[in-house]
């Protein structure tokens, strides 16, 4: 099966480079009448890469060692679901499972009613470019990252899967990127291919509910991480400002962008090319994520291109890059970037997504700092968590603000509502009055946490106030998005700066005091009735203030086939309020524990909001009509 | 509805009051928040007094690794990637990372004691040597996972 499966992915390559190349000879003759061609390629493209992913997981599942790939990520212990889910653990199978998406959802928009609204020219031009996306995933998958390499002899067992992902959040976190990623080319390929053909601004519309799909995966996708980071590492952070993170954050960043300068785009008719261009940047970064996490570039700049998919990733993000620039800029140039008035729902939006642009290209920076430093630096120089910090945090204040006050701008000009906008500030106003007085009292922590506050004050209010809101359910959907934001920045604002810590090394019977709470560390035990691993969990009972607050058993585990390494897995009493949070960091024969215990108030929140963000936001879904 | 002159002037005082905002932040920041990203070989051939504040990669040595009794910090050799001759003594307080042992790959941040010749070592990422995805180099790093 390996000989065919790869057969069968270049036989794709070359069909999708021919049907490319007829489509686009005839589109030079003015010549349109390719649609079906195309549609039934993508078709056999589609029914061809899920046979070959079939042969994949059936290889991961009955553990065929003759794989390379399952060699590298499985071994005979490790359990049906991990080994179903090690179709994206390593690259070569991530890339084939991003290529799925794509190749899945370009299906699936032959069928869509947008799809049906659009007309023959723009549907070849959509193809053609959606084709070259898949033409560069096919050549990935038959050269650099190959997945069905034969291993000769075929040994017992596999290598296993590294222990941190083996958990449930990180095993939906990367297809969720990736379902992220993939949604996004639709509207790539859309924005451009309407712009080719001389469309105006219809295909936001069309590729509005497209877009909304690829954020929510991306957001689940991005949120998943960061809670996987604070419950696997057992750092107690969810987010380090990591190159790794960042990477995924950047698209993000600009598609966020994007969503906003769309609504603009829509409803006023101005914004064209902006727009156009911000779909497909967010493609390029979500490529670019990608560059950064295989090129080896993140840890040290001296291992840059150290993978085989770097050199490729960075031809097509270049071409990329240079096609959408002819298309925005040269190739046709009306465009109205007019806004009316600052002080408008517009206006607000308008420069929601500067800043948001502006974090885009600030983390953009900061991930390549060290490469760029070195044209004026004999070392390269990086940049810290400090940095981000320091930079991005205040922008993001800035955005809660906007957030909080936009509801109450009118579409031309000026405040609509102006008894409901005292209302707002004066509710952030008493909000960070209330905090300070509690005694938190971090400048730009207070100001982030009356933002909240204002905002969750407002979207209440516009509901209340507003009965063509309640009558609209996308409406629903945005406002309901932006209550889940409102709550991510209140978990942020308080988990962030009054985090407390307390690391002690414990005999049993022994106390340690983090924050007003008293630990007993009662006794250390061992487990070792699982075959896969080995454990050890030190028991800890929690009170403050003399009464109980609850029990935690951070354990330290050893997985099969990774004897030499212990992994900690931390335990928690999970709270509204004040999360407790416990690892263990070691332990010896006489039953001496080392602990580290942390305190984080409103941490929760964060995926509570988050959480709400995401399944909120299909209510923003809206029908469009076939033609 | 303001006038076309009216509406030139807020965008410039919209983007010359978000470009000062945002370049301040920026100046402040990469003044303040940059550190030499050096391997050790780098690092040995650099004045120590200028490694005030330095992100430093290399590999955990064989010998020389001496655990807190607390295990709550160690000391050991950092030896460049490259030339495994060339080696700097790190003094690490904190929680050692489950995966730190001889021959795994370290990220280290921290600053170099003129005197002592100690790298001192606030925070330690370590990269698994065998279980992660291989590069050209013969590196392992986790597939979109952190450090």
């Amino acid at each position: 099966m390996h000989a065919i499966s790869f057969t069968a992915l270049l036989l794709s390559m070359l069909a999708a480079v021919g049907l490319t190349a007829t489509a686009g000879m005839k589109a030079l003759k003015d010549d349109f009448d390719t649609v079906a061609l195309l549609e039934k390629g993508q078709i056999l493209l589609t029914v061809v890469v899920l046979a070959v992913s079939v042969v994949l997981v059936q290889a991961l599942v009955v553990r065929d060692y003759s794989y390379v790939y399952v060699r590298d990520y499985t071994d005979n212990f490790l359990p049906m679901f991990y080994a179903v889910t090690a179709f994206w653990a390593g690259q070569n199978g991530s890339f084939l499972f991003w290529y799925l998406c794509v190749a899945v959802m370009g299906c699936c928009m032959i069928y869509t009613p947008g799809y049906s609204r659009l007309d023959d020219r723009t549907k070849v031009y959509f193809w053609i470019i959606f084709f070259l996306v898949e033409i560069f995933f096919l050549f990935a998958l038959t050269g650099p990252s190959n997945p069905f390499m034969r291993l000769d002899p075929v040994p017992a067992d596999g290598r296993g899967m590294n222990p941190l992902l083996q958990n449930p959040g990180m095993i939906f976190h990367p297809p969720l990127l990736f379902l992220g990623y993939a949604g996004y080319t639709i509207p790539c390929c859309l924005a451009l291919a309407s712009r080719l053909s001389g469309g105006g601004r219809e295909w936001l519309d069309l590729c509005r509910n497209w877009n909304i799909v690829a954020w929510i995966f991306l957001t689940s996708g991005i949120i998943l991480g960061a809670w996987w980071a604070y419950m696997e590492l057992g750092w107690g952070g969810y987010w380090a400002w990591d190159p790794v993170e960042n990477a995924s954050l950047i698209p993000w960043l600009v598609g966020t962008a994007f969503i906003h300068t769309a609504i603009v785009g829509r409803t006023r008719g101005t914004l064209l090319r902006t727009n156009v261009l911000l779909a497909s940047l967010t493609l390029l970064l979500c490529f670019f994520a990608t560059f950064v996490v295989r090129s080896g570039l993140i840890d040290s700049v001296h291992a840059f291109g150290g993978s085989r998919m770097g050199v490729p990733l960075l031809v097509f993000m270049i071409a990329g890059v240079a096609f959408m620039l002819y298309v925005c800029l040269v190739q046709r140039k009306d465009d109205v970037t007019r806004i009316d008035d600052f002080t408008s729902r517009p206006g607000m939006l308008f420069l929601a997504s500067w800043l948001f642009l502006c974090l885009g290209a600030i983390v953009f920076l900061g991930v390549l700092w060290p490469v760029i430093s070195t044209l004026w630096s004999a070392n390269p120089v990086g940049l810290d968590a400090g940095f981000y910090n320091r930079v991005c945090l205040p922008l993001f204040a800035v955005l809660a603000l906007i957030m909080a006050v936009c509801p109450w701008f009118s579409q031309k000009s000026g405040i609509s509502d102006k008894p409901a906008m005292g209302l707002v500030l004066g509710v952030g106003v008493g909000a960070a009055v209330v905090i300070y007085a509690l005694g938190y009292t971090q400048p730009l922590a207070l100001f982030s946490s009356a933002s909240g506050f204002m905002m969750v004050a407002s979207i209440t209010l516009y509901f209340v106030r507003n009965k063509a809101a309640r009558a609209f359910l996308p409406s629903w959907g945005a406002y309901g998005v932006h209550m889940g934001v409102a709550l991510m920045v209140l978990g942020v604002a308080f988990s962030g700066p009054y985090k407390v810590e307390g690391e002690a090394v414990l005999t049993p019977g022994q106390t340690m005091n983090v924050g007003s709470y008293e630990i007993l560390f009662t006794e250390l035990t061992h487990d070792h009735a699982n075959p896969a691993m080995n454990s050890h969990a030190a028991l800890l009972t929690v009170t403050r203030d003399g009464k109980a607050v609850g029990n935690m058993a951070p354990e330290k585990r050893q997985y099969r086939n990774f004897e030499q390494s212990t992994f900690a897995e931390v335990s928690v009493i999970p709270s509204l309020g004040e999360e407790i949070y416990a690892t263990l960091l070691g332990f010896d024969e006489q039953g001496t524990a080392s602990l580290k215990i942390s305190v984080n108030p409103l941490v929760n929140w964060i995926w509570i909001g988050g959480t709400l963000s995401c399944l909120i936001a299909f209510l923003c879904w809206r029908k469009i009509e076939r033609r | 509805m303001s006038t076309a002159k009216n509406q030139k002037w807020v965008y410039l005082a919209a983007i010359l009051l978000v470009g000062t905002g945002v370049g301040y932040l920026l100046i402040s920041g990469l003044s303040q928040n940059s550190v030499y990203f050096l391997n050790v070989s780098e690092a040995l051939a650099m004045p120590a007094e200028k490694l005030t504040q330095a992100r430093l990669f290399g590999t955990v040595a064989d010998n020389g690794i001496e655990h807190d009794p607390s295990s709550l910090g160690v000391s050991f050799f950092a030896q460049d990637s490259d030339d495994p001759n060339q080696t700097i003594r790190v003094h690490f307080r904190g929680a050692v990372p489950d995966t730190f042992k001889a021959g795994v790959e370290v990220i280290l941040e921290g600053s170099f004691t003129a005197d002592t010749r100690v790298f001192e070592a606030t925070t330690m990422m370590t990269k698994c040597p065998s279980k992660y995805e291989k590069n050209d180099k013969g590196q392992m790093r986790p597939p979109g996972s952190v450090g």
